[in-house]
């Protein structure tokens, strides 16, 4: 088994146990999983890594949420705008390439934007259906901004840990 | 779709992304009842913004049929409620005629058969006739006044003379002044008649009403008959009132027959009182 697999799954471990034993607040979502699917190795099509995103959401709410689906959905539309993403903040040369992402290469100040397009992307999808209107535009709202601040910090240091070994790679 | 990207791979994946959300949301929808609800309300928004803007298009072409099919129903119903109105005044003009008749009058409802407009001595046939009870000199009136008198009567018809035949005389009863004087037609203008014999202290406005006296044997008194006109003084002894009838001739066609119960009694006491000495 590659070792960014071991660690995607150490990961996904991290993030049920961070849901299940830390709910922090009604205001607050700690989520990295973007930045899990951001940091997977490139040669995984986009279609690949909507799969794996599937997957990854629904072991999350079958042994967390109970609510079936909900992770899924947020996250399958982040692994399908991982590749524009990408191509947007680090260059499209990167695909012509053929590199993996790298810290040491790109810098956090690439690093920051991407987590922080594609938490959002996530947040607001699952906010929104979490929330099935129950709850007034300005709590989502403040809740959104909250998680996405705090999701976003502790998203790079998951990237720091998924690249750890590539970026090595690349000295 | 993405550059340097093949068609069938952006397609596969935008299939397998709807698949994928799809499932998400489908397991949500069965696993979680606030979802559950939110999902359902979400589709029943959806399908009334679909299904309603279609509706409201192919209403929209169906307009024509529409309007053809309330102008159909709009007639039927104003025919109802015509025949309605009919019963109800028929009603209401039966609840009149038995409270006048308890009053001493009896009322025969008619149609004119026939009416002379345009002579001098003008006449209307009608419909009843002895047979129904019609008795000559009774009143001829509508609802809108004084029609004529009955002349003569056949077993099934009338005879009689209208208010447009200088022969025919009532008794009036003039606006405020509650003077009593003679009307008849003026022989000229139709429409127009004249109170006679006012005397000239009694100062007439014009737009008063005119009404039935009740001194005659033939007509209950107060039955409208028309408003005072112009007035004059005739050979500076008495006044002359023009009367505008409210009956219009040219249009009556359903008159009713007024028969003073009393008359006879009345009659035979004027004889009596004729008679003496």
């Amino acid at each position: 088994m590659r070792r960014t697999t071991l660690k995607y799954i150490l990961l996904f471990l991290a993030q049920a146990i961070l849901w299940n034993f830390f709910p922090f607040s009604q205001h607050l979502t700690l989520v990295f999983l973007p930045a899990m699917l951001l940091c997977l190795p490139q040669e995984r099509g986009t279609i690949r890594m909507m799969l794996t995103a599937f997957l990854t959401g629904l072991a999350l709410d079958f042994i967390v949420s109970g609510q079936l689906g909900l992770t899924s959905f947020a996250l399958v539309p982040v692994a399908l705008l991982r590749r524009p993403v990408i191509s947007l903040v680090f260059g499209s040369e990167i695909f012509a390439r053929g590199e993996e992402l790298s810290f040491e290469r790109q810098g956090w100040q690439k690093f920051v934007p991407a987590i922080l397009l594609l938490t959002a992307v996530f947040l607001v999808l699952f906010i929104w259906v979490d929330n099935a209107g129950t709850r007034p535009f300005w709590f989502c709202a403040l809740k959104f901004v909250l998680s996405l601040l705090a999701s976003s910090a502790l998203s790079v240091l998951v990237a720091l840990v998924m690249l750890n070994e590539s970026g090595e790679r690349w000295k | 779709m993405p550059r340097g990207q093949k068609p069938v791979s952006f397609l596969a994946g935008a299939a397998i992304f709807i698949l994928l959300e799809v499932a998400a949301l489908g397991m949500l929808h069965a696993s979680s009842t606030l979802q559950n609800i939110w999902l359902n309300r979400a589709s029943h928004r959806t399908m009334a913004l679909l299904w309603g803007g279609s509706e409201t298009i192919r209403s929209h072409f169906q307009l024509e049929r529409l309007n053809q099919e309330l102008q159909a129903e709009n007639a039927a119903l104003q025919e109802r409620l015509r025949a309605y109105e009919r019963l109800e005044a028929d009603q209401e003009e039966l609840a009149r005629m038995a409270a006048r008749e308890a009053a001493g009058y009896r009322y025969t409802p008619a149609t004119v058969v026939k009416m002379s407009r345009n002579l001098t001595h003008n006449y209307i046939i009608l419909n009843k006739g002895s047979e129904d009870g019609i008795r000559p000199q009774s009143g001829i009136i509508s609802d809108r006044g004084v029609v004529g008198i009955v002349e003569a009567v056949d077993r099934h018809y009338s005879y009689g003379l209208t208010l447009m035949n200088p022969q025919m005389s009532v008794g009036a009863r003039v606006g405020r002044t509650e003077i009593v004087a003679p009307l008849s037609w003026d022989g000229r203008t139709s429409g127009v008649a004249v109170v006679r014999n006012i005397p000239p202290h009694f100062n007439i406005e014009p737009g008063d009403t005119v009404r039935t006296s009740g001194y005659s044997s033939i007509f209950p008194p107060d039955l409208p008959i028309g408003v005072t006109g112009g007035t004059r003084l005739v050979d500076g002894s008495t006044r002359q009132v023009d009367v505008h009838l409210f009956q219009d001739f040219s249009t009556v066609r359903y008159v009713t027959v007024v028969e003073n119960l009393e008359r006879s009694e009345m009659m035979a006491l004027e004889a009596a009182g004729e008679g003496r000495p």
